[in-house]
């Protein structure tokens, strides 16, 4: 579904993703993960739009979208979360996933249709009680939740989540793998960083391991933890010595 | 707060009062008054579609009002029918800020902000020194002036006004504007168009910006050129705008009668320009204390 082929970007002097080349296929749950710096958010922001690389292409379905703007990249079926959430701070929780209903792949002008699409996700995720709510007025957790709700109304076929478990307690991560699966089942592809192993090793079908740019490791959950050269680089690294055997 | 049809009967009868005003009164004062600010309801609320909907701050608001204003008057003065004159004061205004916005919206934040204020100076000083002379009616129009058919124009302009954004924030376009203000990044990924909202909005703006000048140059009897192009008319758009409430359909409206009661008041009172002064200390404490505005400040009262 997606190929990233022999991707380089650079920010002055400093190599953050180096001939990178990999591939995701449909339907499948890609793990995402590495040393924090390795170019995680870095090729989420390349894959989504936000910044364009100095060399190297990015395909979808076998159309190149390496310099397609933002807007038509989630036209095309791509949505992603952000690490540090982005919610329309001074909209509700409603108007929020509207956006996404309104502007993603089945872009609309009937706002009626759109409200009750987002009022459904919302009851999707969880948050439909708070759905008049000011995401001002929401908790982290909750705002999440609400990025996810909006990154989903768009209908992605692809979808990247960006550390959607970091400060989540046990209980929430477990959910939140539930959800993800869920998430699968209706459809959708899915890349997903994560710092919190049990979530990853739980969710994906495979697992990527970038080191600073590049690609070092590939393959089941369980090969990837055995890998030395994984090891290595997590060396130093709490969350995965935790679980390193 | 108040059921629908409560709410829609209140604003039906003040709209039916104010339709009925040059009946009922014929102080020329008064209808003078509400005449003014009906124009300043339609030009806060033109720039509040950009500003306040769409958060791209434009400081150059006055030079759409100008071109408006000037483009009205000479095409009106040379024999063509008003209601054209007005049209092509608008669209002049549009095709203008077409052209000023495609580079000024590759401008980010702050710049933009510069930017839309140093290209409005500088057109105000082109006019102003190119045609420093000042238009005045001729004597045949001077005779059938009726400031009547000027208080109806000026009523039409800001109902266009208000519907125009009320409108907005019911629409999709709306949704995108207030994403756009919120997070270009987040929305650019949820599928907004950036650049194309960012001057839908401009455009909409700056068109009713120019209908606003149009029918400021058909209500004046004597328009120094430059006079139109003057920044206040950019700076009371804005402090009405947030006085009364940014990014809100009721919001101008109360900021208009307010200023212009307040304008009124403090000229009479304070000498020279001095009711400037008190209006710049008034947008700072409403920027500091209640950035959302008067409205919002009710809104709260009456949530108790």
């Amino acid at each position: 579904m997606l190929k990233i082929e022999d991707l380089s970007k650079s920010f002055g002097g400093l190599m953050a993703i180096h001939h990178l080349s990999l591939d995701v296929y449909e339907g499948e749950i890609v793990g995402l993960i590495g040393p924090n710096g390795s170019g995680k958010t870095t090729l989420f922001n390349l894959i989504s739009g936000l910044l364009k690389p100095n060399s190297g292409r990015i395909v979808l379905s076998d159309r190149d979208i390496t310099y397609l703007s933002s807007h038509n990249i989630c036209r095309m079926g791509i949505a992603r979360t952000f690490q540090l959430t982005k919610p329309f701070l001074q909209m509700t929780a409603l108007e929020n996933v509207m956006v996404g209903k309104a502007f993603g792949c089945t872009s609309t002008w009937n706002m009626k249709k759109v409200e009750e699409e987002a009022k459904r996700i919302l009851e999707f995720i969880g948050l439909d009680e708070k759905s008049m709510w000011k995401a001002s007025s929401l908790g982290v957790v909750e705002r999440k939740r609400l990025e996810l709700a909006r990154a989903l109304a768009t209908k992605p076929k692809l979808l990247l989540l960006d550390e959607m478990m970091a400060g989540l307690t046990p209980t929430e991560v477990e959910e939140s793998i539930m959800l993800v699966k869920k998430i699968r089942d209706s459809g959708v592809t899915l890349i997903v960083v994560e710092h919190v192993m049990e979530a990853i090793l739980g969710l994906s079908d495979r697992i990527i391991v970038l080191n600073a740019g590049e690609k070092i490791a590939e393959g089941s959950p369980q090969d990837v933890v055995h890998n030395p050269k994984v090891i290595e680089a997590y060396l130093g690294e709490e969350a995965f010595t935790d679980f390193g055997s | 707060m108040l059921a629908q049809w409560k709410k829609s009967f209140i604003f039906g009868g003040f709209l039916a009062l104010l339709v009925l005003l040059p009946l009922l009164t014929s102080r020329s004062d008064i209808l003078t008054w509400t005449c003014l600010t009906f124009q300043y309801i339609l030009l806060s609320q033109s720039w509040n579609i950009l500003g306040g909907y769409a958060g791209q701050v434009n400081l150059g608001h006055a030079a759409f009002f100008g071109i408006g204003a000037l483009t009205t008057r000479y095409v009106w003065l040379w024999g063509f029918p008003l209601p054209l004159a007005l049209l092509l004061g608008s669209l002049i205004a549009t095709v203008f800020a077409f052209f000023i916005g495609l580079p000024a919206f590759r401008l980010r934040g702050i710049y933009f902000v510069i930017g839309t204020l140093v290209l409005a100076e500088i057109l105000r000083i082109i006019v102003d020194t190119r045609f420093p002379v000042a238009s005045v009616l001729p004597a045949e129009t001077l005779l059938t002036y009726s400031l009547v058919s000027r208080y109806y124009l000026s009523l039409l302009g800001a109902i266009l006004a208000v519907f125009t954004v009320y409108f907005i924030s019911h629409s999709r376009l709306g949704l995108g504007m207030r994403a756009i203000r919120e997070d270009e990044d987040a929305a650019k990924t949820s599928g907004v168009g950036i650049l194309q909202y960012k001057l839908s909005a401009f455009l909409i703006s700056t068109f009713l910006a120019g209908f606003a000048g149009g029918i400021f140059a058909y209500y004046m009897v004597a328009v120094q050129p430059g006079y139109v192009f003057s920044p206040a008319w950019t700076f009371d758009s804005v402090v009405i705008v947030f006085v009364g409430g940014i990014g809100t359909i009721v919001g101008p409206i109360f900021g208009s009668v307010f200023f212009v009661i307040l304008k009124q008041w403090l000229s009479l009172h304070l000498p020279g320009g001095l009711h400037l002064a008190v209006f710049g200390i008034l947008f700072i404490l409403v920027v500091l204390y209640i950035p959302d505005g008067f409205i919002e400040l009710v809104r709260r009262f009456t949530k108790g």
